[in-house]
């Protein structure tokens, strides 16, 4: 002993538990207080009083269970009294201390019971420490935890098959509605290569794909019969295929965005709604259909019953629309190319040399087309009577072109090398007609410039997006 | 089985009458250990755990079953008949002993008599019909909010660090306190049963007589509800002992012992 250094003097040991940096309390086996420390009655607003006698004052506190709030004081009743007793020790037991004046504070109290020579039980030492910021970082974690169980209650729970899928393919999360579409337990699916659990009909590699795509949109979609692999799950009873809707999307780890991201893959049965436009699909062709029929019952009446005189024009406007219908049913189409829509009118007008087109390839929408046609139908007319195609030097120069991708398109029809121009007395039908029909339509600006030389005549429009075709 | 569910322990003289001994809210049946040994002799002891305490099996707490007390008393009258005892006596403590009274009156084939230590038939004041139960609704009210933080006992999301722990404790112990944890759900939702459940019926309509042991210091019953069972419950005899706290049977187990001897020997006792 005597090598050893000097040991602390009683007055600092004294000092060190009076002051530490922690409250001290011994009660007797019965819990009545024997001993407060300095610095646990500064936390209680206790008076400075020295001396080991507590109990003294009126207003002293005699048991420990009444420094605690009430949840403390039956806690200290029903738990901690009798694990002193049945363990000799409890361990960092958070309740909160009852302070004079101010609101409780939150601490961790510890305790060990000392039993004398003869075994029995002496005391119990406590310490408590101030658990205030302890506490601040619990309630957040609890605030955290309860809006993760919110979320994963709603993935929980969502129809749709919501999985997660680590960077090199393997699935990492399953949820119950994955489970119910395709007929697999996460057991079964979870670790495994999500292309050879899930396989999307048409689209082998579908999320090699995916990743590819992910690597310049922010999300890739893919519509396709899925089907999962059940081999080696016997129990599974065979389902029918179900169409869905995949998607996926990268989740970046916001820490390290080098990290090749994971990605999150929803699949939402969409089968019912492509069933839904099946049935449009076939109702559209029966539609089709039967417009053409109209259109040639009508045209066969004109024939019987029109005088001559006006039957051919009629019956040439029936044929242009009955054309641009073609050009639109032609599989189901329900968009067509500008430059189809004008091919006809070419070979209306005799040829190429005839009417002389240029312009990029620009996709219209059905009523667009349809309207379009009609114009030309009207303007070819009216160039073969009496404008530029009336005589044989004459032709017509189509132009059209788009500034911006997505902006106004211009479309201008000159008519060159025709017999001089006089501008009309009154407003002619055919005018009438182009006018109303691509104001209504293509909210054109539509411009007659009856010049000597020829006539021009100006369409500015913004085709309509065109939505996607049906799949077949 | 029942048996195992709850963890019954039978020791003590074989074919014997049988003690039943309820642990409480907080523990679990080894808050018993210091009083069972003086029965040992004459009597048969049989000890359980309730169901979502102790070593009872966890799962099959479903908190809507055991949202009042009846499911535990069913419990307990099941463990009766699975031992197939006649002429037992439940021993109750504190929620224990209102779940012992409950049983007794569904088996009342099987039950002489029942000894309530420091039983409470309710902990909550009750103005209008001058109950004083020791807590008023807004004392009962912050408990309530506090067992809802999950802040009663341990911070169950922090590993547990050792603190005051004497330096002869092998450091590499077991950080679970093996004695009264349970279950933090378990012990919020038992909590609220026992402090906030009003059972005075269950004693005003005691089909069995009871010995009523009341601790004159104890810090959640007050005298005045030892007196209002002494007055309202049919049969009971009342004994006041002279300890702090609400534990008796732990820290002044030589006194419960004798005063349950007392009344066990009387003749009438059955």
């Amino acid at each position: 002993m005597a090598d050893r250094p000097a040991p602390v003097a009683g007055e600092t040991m004294a000092e060190l538990v009076a002051d530490a940096p922690c409250g001290i309390v011994v009660t007797d086996p019965q819990g009545k207080l024997l001993y407060l420390n300095g610095t646990l009655r500064r936390w209680l607003d206790l008076s400075e009083e020295k001396g080991a006698e507590t109990g003294a004052r009126g207003d002293e506190p005699t048991r420990l269970a009444e420094l605690l709030t009430l949840p403390g004081k039956l806690f200290y009743e029903t738990h901690i009294a009798p694990m002193m007793r049945l363990q000799g020790h409890a361990r960092e037991i958070s309740c909160m201390l009852e302070v004079r004046g101010g609101p409780p504070l939150p601490v961790l109290l510890s305790g060990v019971a000392r039993r004398d020579d003869q075994g029995e039980l002496a005391r119990f030492d406590y310490t408590i420490f101030d658990a205030r910021e302890r506490r601040i970082y619990e309630d957040e974690l609890r605030t955290a935890r309860r809006k993760a169980d919110e979320l994963a209650a709603i993935v929980r729970s969502s129809p749709n098959a919501i999985l997660r899928v680590c960077a090199n393919g393997e699935i990492s999360s399953w949820n119950d509605g994955a489970a119910r579409m395709l007929g697999l337990t996460a057991e079964a699916a979870l670790g495994r290569d999500v292309e050879s659990v899930i396989a999307l009909a048409g689209h082998p590699g579908w999320f090699d794909e995916a990743r590819r795509i992910c690597q310049t949109e922010e999300e890739a979609v893919f519509e396709a019969e899925a089907a999962a692999d059940t081999a080696g799950t016997p129990d599974t009873p065979p389902r029918p295929a179900r169409h869905v809707e995949a998607t996926i999307v990268p989740i970046v780890d916001k820490a390290d965005k080098t990290r090749p991201p994971c990605y999150s893959v929803v699949l939402r049965d969409i089968t019912d709604r492509k069933r839904a436009e099946q049935r449009l699909k076939m109702a559209f062709a029966e539609m089709q259909h039967r417009v053409k029929n109209t259109l040639a019952v009508i045209t066969s009446i004109a024939r019987q019953s029109l005088p001559e005189a006006s039957r051919k024009a009629f019956i040439d406007r029936l044929h242009a629309l009955s054309r641009a219908h073609d050009v639109l049913s032609d599989e189901a189409r329900k968009q067509a190319d500008l430059r189809d829509v004008l091919a006809l009118t070419v070979e209306e007008a005799g040829g190429p040399a005839r009417l002389r087109v240029s312009g990029p390839s620009l996709t219209l929408p059905a009523h667009q087309a349809t309207s379009l046609s009609m114009a030309f139908h009207e303007l070819l007319t009216n160039a073969l009577k009496y404008g530029a195609l009336s005589v044989p030097e004459g032709h017509v120069e189509v132009r059209y072109e788009r500034e911006v991708p997505g902006g106004p398109v211009r479309l201008v029809w000159h008519e060159k090398g025709g017999p001089p121009v006089t501008p009309p007395e009154q407003t002619g039908f055919g005018s009438r007609m182009i006018t109303s029909v691509l104001r209504a339509d293509l909210a054109a600006r539509v411009t007659f410039d009856y010049a000597p030389d020829g006539l021009r005549c100006e369409f500015d429009f913004v085709p309509d997006k065109v939505t996607e075709p049906l799949a077949p | 089985m029942i048996l195992e569910r709850n963890n019954v322990t039978v020791s003590g003289a074989q074919g014997a009458p049988a003690l039943v001994f309820v642990h409480g809210f907080g523990c679990d049946q080894s808050m018993w250990h210091q009083v069972t040994p003086a029965f040992a002799e004459s009597w048969k002891i049989v000890t359980y755990d309730l169901t979502g305490m102790g070593k009872s099996d966890l799962t099959a707490y479903d908190p809507e079953r055991y949202a009042d007390l009846d499911a535990h008393a069913a419990d307990l009258a099941d463990i009766l008949s699975a031992l197939d005892l006649r002429g037992a006596v439940l021993v109750g403590h504190s929620i224990g002993a209102t779940i012992a009274l409950r049983a007794a009156d569904l088996a009342q084939e099987r039950v002489a008599r029942t000894v309530l230590v420091s039983p409470s038939p309710c902990f909550m004041n009750d103005p209008e019909t001058g109950y004083h139960g020791g807590f008023s609704k807004d004392e009962l009210a912050g408990l309530l909010a506090f067992l809802d933080e999950n802040h009663l006992g341990w911070s169950a999301q922090m590993a547990p660090t050792i603190t005051g722990q004497p330096a002869g404790e092998p450091a590499a112990e077991d950080l679970t306190q093996s004695f009264c944890r349970t279950d933090p759900e378990i012990a919020s939702h038992f909590g609220r049963v026992t402090f906030l459940g009003d059972f005075r019926e269950t004693y005003a309509t005691a089909t069995r007589p009871a010995l009523i042991l009341h601790c004159n210091e104890d810090a959640l019953v007050p005298m005045a509800v030892a007196e209002w069972m002494q007055s309202n419950t049919p049969g009971a005899a009342l004994e006041v002992l002279e300890a702090t706290g609400h534990c008796p049977h732990m820290t002044v187990p030589d006194k419960v012992i004798a005063a349950m001897s007392r009344h066990l020997e009387r003749p009438d006792g059955g």
